[in-house]
């Protein structure tokens, strides 16, 4: 892509005392694109997500949301302006009811779009009247979301936007971010929930202790990630497979199992030479490929 | 907005004070009126103007330092910190607001009282002089201020819904008790008005401006701190 | 056109779109000249980025099966070439066919026949790979 990246870091890092949370992060966002941020809890995504919305200062390392200094304060005033956050709490102001936190949120936003919110409303079976306080965590989600999506921001953060949906929520959560990614909105959202990613994404990165470990398209991973089972006369030694590629060997009797990210072709070549009885090749699901990823790191 | 927020937020606590103050006020004219008969009516007015004054600052520096509460530090121990800062607006701008909503209530809060006295005074036709309203509101003010200070400060500084209002509480406490020694820049003493009675409850003398700025100043440099403890904090 | 994507089957969403247009046209449930949704819609519609859906349309565009009209939408073009990309479907679907059945008849189970294929399509392409 030619467009300049929504989000980029260089050596970003946080540390608290001796615990470095964010270590040497650099994360490329691209626009226009639905992007998912994964990693295990405690993995630093939600520091990340704060430092670039200017909640948490940076230890080391700079960043840039929409072209602009996450270190910044005048910059980061106008990020705010552009970007709108889901956070993992989900949590409002208690004493509000909805229709006046949607009126305080809007006074913020030139660009707001009341249709966008009454619709939304409606959809999410919102009431008005309601105060904040005595709404269910999946209602407050949706709040947060409706006074997000309204400010048509260009960037749309979401941290866990799924926890505490049931699965009609989820759906309206997807339905959702998939028409503001077509209204030319770039989302960058964090979950645990593989299935909701696989199916929304275009691309996955992946965060491990601080650092980047992952950042591929998703339709590259479904491409070129394979797991090959191989039945063997006389099992070889696993350290004549660890070639190019190969992900994870795991052997029990004469069954080997490779998973690999590239070079299936060489791994059946090799199986071959070593006399394999079978070669099967089968598909590796996104699932399986983060949990690897994540344990190789 | 945040002014509308900042109402939203506060008005129950601030419609609590003024219910509270205004029975106050009623007690101190209707009650103290009563069993005074022996003296005179001037002696009964400042004896009057001078309990009342006693209770409503107790009741107001309770009521403000309530008011005061709130703000980035406890948003974040109830969790919607993360809301209000993704709003763009600096930090700055929402302590500032917060700030002046708060002082603006708390002199809402200290001068609805002498209203209400004057208005029943005059109502009784009763004498009123301007001038003590006028020191006292100003001994109110002058002496709050610095509570509110370290109202917003300790807000700032302790994260938890009830360990700020007690620490406030606690240095209410301490000023209440605090040694002789003290007396030159406690502000409660200030407030008491004790240093420039004539009578054992009348105000006479000129003004202490300059006290009443060093007050301000001081509240000033409590509330300048927050802000900037608040600018650099993570969230 | 009733498209259904699976996220479990690990291949790439854009080529299971692609594939079910392209199945679509073979079958006649697309003609020549009908209108596909917009991309927009049917992203919202599959719940899936609309990276997705332009990806596997521009891709089809490249094939030659579809027309891609900015703002107006994408509409299916049986050509020539197309056609005899459906005949060559059509010849291989029968040869499968008969394939399927004699493995059928030497005893093999669905899932196994399911497995086989499956696998051998995984495996390179340059070599045949002996399984025995």
């Amino acid at each position: 892509m030619t467009c300049s990246p929504a989000i980029e870091t260089a050596g970003l890092c946080k540390s608290y005392g001796s615990t470095r949370a964010v270590r040497d992060l650099n994360l490329t966002v691209q626009p226009n694109r639905i992007t998912a941020f994964l990693g295990l809890n405690g993995a630093g995504k939600s520091t990340t997500i704060k430092m670039l919305l200017g909640m948490i200062k940076p230890t080391a390392g700079s960043g840039t949301v929409l072209g602009r200094r996450i270190d910044n304060p005048a910059d980061s005033v106008a990020i705010r302006r552009a970007v709108a956050f889901v956070s993992e709490d989900k949590r409002l102001y208690s004493y509000m009811t909805v229709e006046q936190i949607v009126r305080f949120t809007s006074g913020f936003f030139p660009g707001w779009r009341s249709d966008l919110a009454a619709a939304l409303m409606r959809k999410y079976e919102l009431p008005p009247g309601r105060k904040v306080r005595h709404l269910s965590k999946g209602m407050r989600t949706k709040l947060d979301l409706l006074l997000a999506v309204s400010r048509h921001p260009a960037l749309l953060i979401l941290d866990e936007p799924s926890e505490g949906l049931d699965p009609l929520g989820i759906e309206q959560l997807l339905e959702t971010l998939v028409t503001e990614c077509a209204d030319g909105t770039t989302v960058f959202f964090s979950s645990h929930q593989i299935a909701e990613v696989e199916r929304i994404s275009d691309q996955v990165c992946v965060i491990h202790k601080g650092g980047l470990v992952m950042d591929a398209s998703l339709d590259a991973l479904r491409q070129s990630w394979r797991q090959v089972d191989i039945v063997f006369a006389s099992i070889p030694d696993q350290a004549d497979f660890q070639m190019v590629g190969v992900e994870r060997i795991r052997t029990r009797g004469r069954q080997m199992s490779i998973v690999a990210s590239r070079n299936v072709e060489a791994i059946v070549e090799r199986a071959r030479d070593f006399q394999a009885s079978t070669v099967d090749v089968t598909l590796v699901g996104l699932r399986e490929i983060f949990l690897q990823t994540v344990e190789e790191n | 907005m945040l002014w509308y927020k900042a109402w939203l937020e506060t008005r129950t606590r601030f419609l609590v004070a003024v219910a509270g103050i205004t029975g106050l006020c009623s007690y101190v004219v209707y009650e103290l009126g009563q069993d005074v008969t022996p003296r005179s009516t001037v002696d009964h007015y400042y004896s009057t103007l001078h309990s009342g004054h006693r209770l409503i600052a107790i009741m107001w520096l309770v009521a403000m330092s309530l008011l005061m509460m709130g703000g980035l530090v406890q948003e974040k121990a109830a969790g919607v910190s993360s809301f209000t800062l993704a709003l763009p607006v600096s930090r700055a701008r929402l302590m500032g607001v917060r700030i002046w909503a708060g002082l603006t209530q708390a002199a809402a809060l200290a001068v609805l009282p002498w209203i209400v006295i004057s208005a029943v005074f005059s109502v009784a036709g009763w004498p009123i002089s301007l001038f003590q309203v006028r020191f006292y509101l100003l001994l109110l003010a002058g002496g709050g201020i610095v509570f509110a200070g370290v109202a917003v400060l300790i807000s700032s500084l302790v994260d938890g819904q009830y360990t700020a209002p007690m620490l406030v509480l606690g240095v209410l406490l301490f000023c209440a008790n605090a040694p002789r020694s003290l007396n030159s820049v406690n502000p409660l003493v200030f407030m008491s008005g004790r240093d420039y009675m004539a009578r054992p409850d009348m105000l006479a003398g000129p003004i202490p401006w300059a006290r009443l700025a060093a007050n301000v100043g001081a509240a000033a440099l409590f509330m300048f701190g927050s802000v900037k403890v608040v600018q650099n904090r993570d969230f | 056109m009733l498209i259904k994507l699976s996220t479990s089957a690990g291949q790439p969403l854009y080529l299971q779109l692609m594939q079910q247009i392209r199945h679509a046209i073979e079958t006649g449930a697309l003609r020549d000249g009908d209108q596909l949704p917009g991309i927009r819609t049917l992203a919202e519609e599959l719940v899936v980025s609309p990276g997705t859906v332009a990806k596997a349309y521009s891709e089809l565009e490249h094939e030659g099966a579809l027309a891609l009209h900015h703002g107006a939408g994408a509409f299916v073009c049986v050509n020539r070439r197309t056609r005899r990309f459906g005949d060559r479907v059509q010849a291989a679907r029968e040869r499968v066919d008969h394939l399927i059945l004699r493995l059928r008849d030497e005893g093999l189970l669905d899932d196994e026949i399911r497995r086989l294929f499956e696998g051998g399509l995984l495996l390179p392409r340059v070599e045949t790979v002996g399984k025995r």
